[in-house]
């Protein structure tokens, strides 16, 4: 179950607003991290909808990122097609490719459900690995950004898509809460909760969960498209399945299930990653032992952990007085 | 194409699906076990052939590294065991796999620091190098000897699990741990040893790999997936399973590579789809 | 009041000084791979520059900054924004990889910042895609593998199985042996490309390869995979039947030494090995194994030409980004691979290709050249700057 919490909203506002200031007050390099970071966060949140709500981990997101990304590379510079639907019909693409991948392995979950979207993320990155056409392995370049020059606003400018990515990472944010707070949403959460009883009471529970995974991969795309356009480059590497692995490191960090938790670990992970690689080569480590800590701390990410002991307090001074409506957010 | 072409890659295949083998029996072992999704396993392999590559160095003969690098990697799992698997035992699939996944990566720049980034090489023993002549064609000594060695521990392992009262408490254990519990069965014992079996046999693989694929950082990593697909195909917990599920995956490998080298490359992640969606719960799972 | 003239006198000679100081020091930015498999070989190349500079005293004219690319072409590009919009550099000097370099070059080509190349070998980068900015010092896929063909007829090899990984340098690797070799009159039986990064077993392709009884087998692997490969090749024992030849990277002097006695006898062509028998070499390798304890490799020649390169142009008289571009693919020198130019046509560097032979003396392995082909210069292949 989703809760918009005061909490939530407050934290994302005061996120937004720091990317935002540092955007704007930061150099150049300031704002190629503010877009690294809205792309990870926004992947991380299309990767929270189903892991942390439908309970389907996913090891394809970063593939259904990568197919978003080249399917814009095709239409926009093999083909010449504007940027604009191009970027519409790509998202549209990785939804679909998201949909028909959550209806095959729909009767799989667990484990098994990992090492399927794994295979299938492979088999996405294998296949456009091998394309000559598609540059291989040297990737594609020239992918435009959006021309809106006739509203004014320059695009190529680091200042302004930095401002476009976290308008974008706001944007998705919001879709993705009101689907989960909607009917579709509730369904998807009583499918993670007790699916048995889920069929019981009527609900086609594969199409529900290929939807699920059709709306999470169309957020993924989205994803897809601002990687393509922010280094105006793509290449295989996007698909390959630690990229997908990397995601679900973030959603965890930040906090599985809070949906803003994703975010803030995705702040935290590109930061981490930058002020480590500064120092030493061995980042790897670094990485590995926070995870190590955060799952054996109770697995809850910064984020999360965070909430629950906001939330222990609360609980322990109604308990005083009697009043269990506790400000809990996630079931 | 004449028989001793096909021979040969029969042969071939054979290799492969043993050193398949005798990673995911570890792995498929202890998830059957344990409940435990153990991606360190990949690592423990990379620590078998870089400890192995240290012993031989050290002592100047393969053999000490083929006997030290079991032991050294189930002392490392032993420690691993103590201080965090057994802690995260009921912590949930998500949970382990991110925990063993940054083990992955503790690993990876601890091998780093320790043997620097280039890749080393292990020397097959002199007994073993060289081809030997069999049945008219001429094949690696030391791959015939891989062969062996998997003949050795799928046989010792069906003995051991079949005929002995441990092997089928471990059984028991598998099917119904709760049940096994009830009737007296030291359980927790029972996982320590068959985790510290599962090192050892990781280990074991990778200072048995080093000689024809050489120790490199990414080893760990990029035997990972393979051998979660032989698990996965095979069947979770069983002996069987892992013993159908090497040959089936190292096969389809192998011979892909030589009829259809267009599709060898995601030949084993579409077989892995195919299993997954017809039959989820792998070939011969331990719990049917 | 003279005493205070002469105190004037001095600050304003002090001052004057300060600054012309600090326009004298070129700003570099080393963009190479620290982390992940290639780690080794961004570590070889920057040793090697650093050991140039150090060599010419000159360390101190220079302000580096080090980047890490980890062999993905988003992050190299974003550092590579970083080294340009942030650091401000005056050049860029790396690149082992051929997508990080795909990645950088729009970029580069727009900024109007010099990049020397020491490493990445796509054709495209000194062909269709080349740039007044792009300095290539290391090699090209195609120049390194041309040579092999005459030496291979010349020597009765007329019938060819090939092999490589299967990525993009693999298939620009033989497609230039396979060009030059067909164009000679030899033939090419059969081949195979292996999955890239994921085979680790070549067995299969070894027995096709001897199936197809050819003359010998021409491959390209590098790293990882040709110690992997040159192994396997040596257990199979077909060294007698179905000699192997290659691309130098198969046994590179990094590391040889790992693939033990079955490379003794393959026979490679590359732009660079440790045992050319020149002053500039000699001299060269005496410092590096000084330092580094081991001989140098190619990788260590290409920073170390890389930086002569760069002090070449800084002494013609180039200072900032723009006159650095113009001044570099002037430099001619004879360095430890022998003559050194940049062709004006492509920016790519002309070499000799040496073929040499992996031999043993006593316990080491050692290079033996067999040939030479001079001056190796690349066709235009498109490039129009």
């Amino acid at each position: 179950m989703f809760k918009q919490t005061r909490l939530r909203s407050v934290v994302l506002a005061a996120t937004l607003t720091g990317l935002i200031a540092y955007c704007v007050m930061g150099g150049f390099y300031a704002r190629e991290i503010v877009v690294e970071i809205a792309i990870l966060a926004i992947l991380a949140i299309s990767l929270d909808v189903v892991a942390g709500f439908g309970g389907m981990v996913s090891l394809c997101h970063g593939a259904i990122m990568g197919i978003a990304a080249y399917a814009y590379g095709i239409l926009t510079v093999k083909f010449g097609l504007p940027p604009l639907p191009s970027a519409v019909a790509a998202v549209a693409g990785a939804a679909v490719f998201g949909t028909v991948v959550g209806w095959i392995t729909g009767r799989t979950s667990g484990i098994f459900f990992i090492m399927a979207t794994l295979a299938f993320g492979q088999m996405a990155y294998t296949l456009i690995f091998k394309s000559q056409w598609l540059g291989g392995d040297d990737g594609m370049s020239g992918l435009p950004r959006f021309d809106l020059s006739w509203l004014g606003i320059k695009m190529g400018s680091s200042l302004t898509y930095g401002l476009f990515a976290i308008a974008l990472t706001a944007a998705v944010y919001i879709a993705a809460a009101w689907v989960l707070r909607s009917a579709f949403g509730r369904t998807l959460g009583g499918i993670h909760a007790n699916e048995t009883r889920m069929k019981a009471l009527g609900v086609n529970t594969i199409l529900h969960r290929a939807r699920a995974m059709g709306f999470s991969a169309l957020l993924a795309g989205i994803a897809g498209i601002v990687a393509a356009q922010h280094t105006q480059f793509i290449s295989p590497e996007l698909l390959f399945w630690t990229i997908s692995g990397e995601v679900l490191i973030v959603v965890i960090l930040g906090g599985l299930g809070t949906l803003i938790g994703p975010v803030i670990g995705a702040v935290a992970f590109i930061s981490l990653k930058h002020q480590v690689s500064g120092i030493t080569d061995h980042w790897h480590i670094v990485v590995g032992l926070l995870l190590i800590v955060i799952v054996v701390a109770g697995g809850r990410g910064l984020y999360g952990q965070s909430e629950h002991w906001l939330a222990m307090r609360a609980g322990k001074a109604e308990d005083k007085t009697g009043d269990k409506s506790g400000d809990r957010g996630h079931a | 194409m004449d028989t001793g072409y096909w021979a040969l890659q029969f042969l071939n295949a054979l290799q492969f699906s043993m050193l398949l083998f005798l990673l995911s029996i570890g792995l498929t072992v202890i998830f059957g076990l344990l409940h435990f999704v153990n991606l360190a396993h990949g690592a423990l392999y990379m620590l078998g052939a870089y400890i192995g590559v240290s012993a031989a160095a050290s002592f100047g003969s393969y053999w000490a590294a083929f006997f030290l690098a079991p032991v050294g990697v189930t002392i490392i799992g032993a420690i691993l065991y103590f201080t965090l698997i057994e802690r995260l035992r009921h912590a949930g699939p998500m949970n382990q796999v991110l925990v063993t996944f940054g083990l992955i990566f503790v690993f990876l720049d601890l091998v780093r620091m320790t043997w620097g980034d280039i890749a080393l090489g292990l020397e097959a023993p002199a007994a073993l190098a060289g081809s030997s002549e069999f049945a008219g064609i001429s094949y690696p000594t030391y791959r015939f000897f891989i062969i062996a060695v998997g003949a050795v521990v799928m046989a010792a392992l069906w003995v051991g699990l079949t005929r002995t009262q441990i092997g089928a408490m471990i059984r028991a254990g598998v099917e119904n741990g709760n049940m096994a519990a009830a009737l007296g069965i030291n359980v927790n014992r029972l996982f320590f040893l068959v985790f510290c079996v599962g090192c050892a046999l990781a280990g074991l693989a990778g200072v048995i790999a080093a000689p024809v694929f050489s120790a490199t950082t990414g080893m760990g990593i990029s035997i990972l997936i393979p051998t979660l697909i032989v698990v996965v195909i095979g069947g979770l917990g069983s002996l069987e399973g892992a013993i159908a599920g090497s040959l089936i995956v190292g096969f389809i490998e192998t011979l892909g590579a030589v009829f259809l080298p267009e599709v060898a490359a995601i030949s084993s992640y579409v077989l892995l789809a195919a299993v997954l969606i017809l039959r989820p719960q792998g070939l011969i799972p331990a719990r049917g | 009041m003279r005493k205070l003239l002469s105190t004037l006198a001095v600050a304003a000679v002090a001052t004057a000084g300060i600054p012309h100081m600090a326009q004298a020091e070129t700003k570099v930015g080393l963009l190479l791979p620290k982390s992940g498999t290639y780690a080794a070989l961004g570590n070889e190349i920057e040793a090697g520059f650093n050991l140039a500079l150090k060599e010419a005293g000159k360390t101190g004219d220079f302000k580096i900054v080090v980047e890490d690319t980890e062999i993905k072409p988003p992050v190299g590009l974003a550092k590579a924004r970083k080294l340009v919009l942030e650091d401000e550099v005056d050049v860029i000097v790396g690149i082992v990889s051929s997508g990080v370099l795909g990645a950088l070059r729009d970029f580069v080509h727009e900024a109007k910042v010099p990049l020397i190349v020491a490493n990445a070998g796509n054709n495209a980068a000194t062909g269709k895609s080349c740039s007044p900015y792009i300095v290539r010092v290391s090699f090209s896929n195609g120049q390194v593998n041309r040579p092999m063909a005459p030496w291979l007829m010349e020597k009765g090899i007329k019938t060819i199985y090939t092999l490589a990984p299967d990525y993009a340098a693999g298939h620009q690797m033989i497609e230039s042996f396979t060009e030059a070799y067909t164009a000679i009159g030899g033939k090419i039986i059969g081949g195979e490309f292996t999955p890239f990064r994921k085979t680790k077993d070549f067995g299969p392709y070894l027995t096709k390869a001897k199936s197809a009884n050819p003359d010998g087998i021409f491959v390209f692997y590098a790293g990882g995979e040709a110690i992997s490969f040159v192994k396997q090749y040596g257990s199979f024992g077909i060294a007698k039947d179905v000699p192997l030849f290659g691309s130098g990277f198969l046994t590179s002097p990094l590391y040889v030494k790992a693939e033990g006695d079955a490379a003794v006898g393959v026979v490679a062509s590359l732009h660079y090995v440790p045992t050319l028998d020149t002053p500039e070499n000699k001299a060269f390798v005496a410092a590096f194994e000084g330092e580094q304890k081991r001989p140098p490799s190619e990788y260590a020649v290409q920073g170390y030409d890389a930086a002569k390169m760069l002090m070449g142009a800084i002494a013609a008289g180039a200072k900032d980004r723009e006159s650095i571009a113009k001044a570099l693919p002037k430099v001619k020198y004879v360095g430890p691979r022998g003559p050194m130019e940049i062709d004006p046509a492509t920016n790519n560097v002309v070499q000799n290709i040496y073929i040499y032979e992996t031999v043993k003396q006593g316990e080491a392995l050692t290079q033996k050249i067999v040939g030479t082909a001079t001056a190796v210069r690349d066709a235009p292949n498109g490039c129009s700057m």
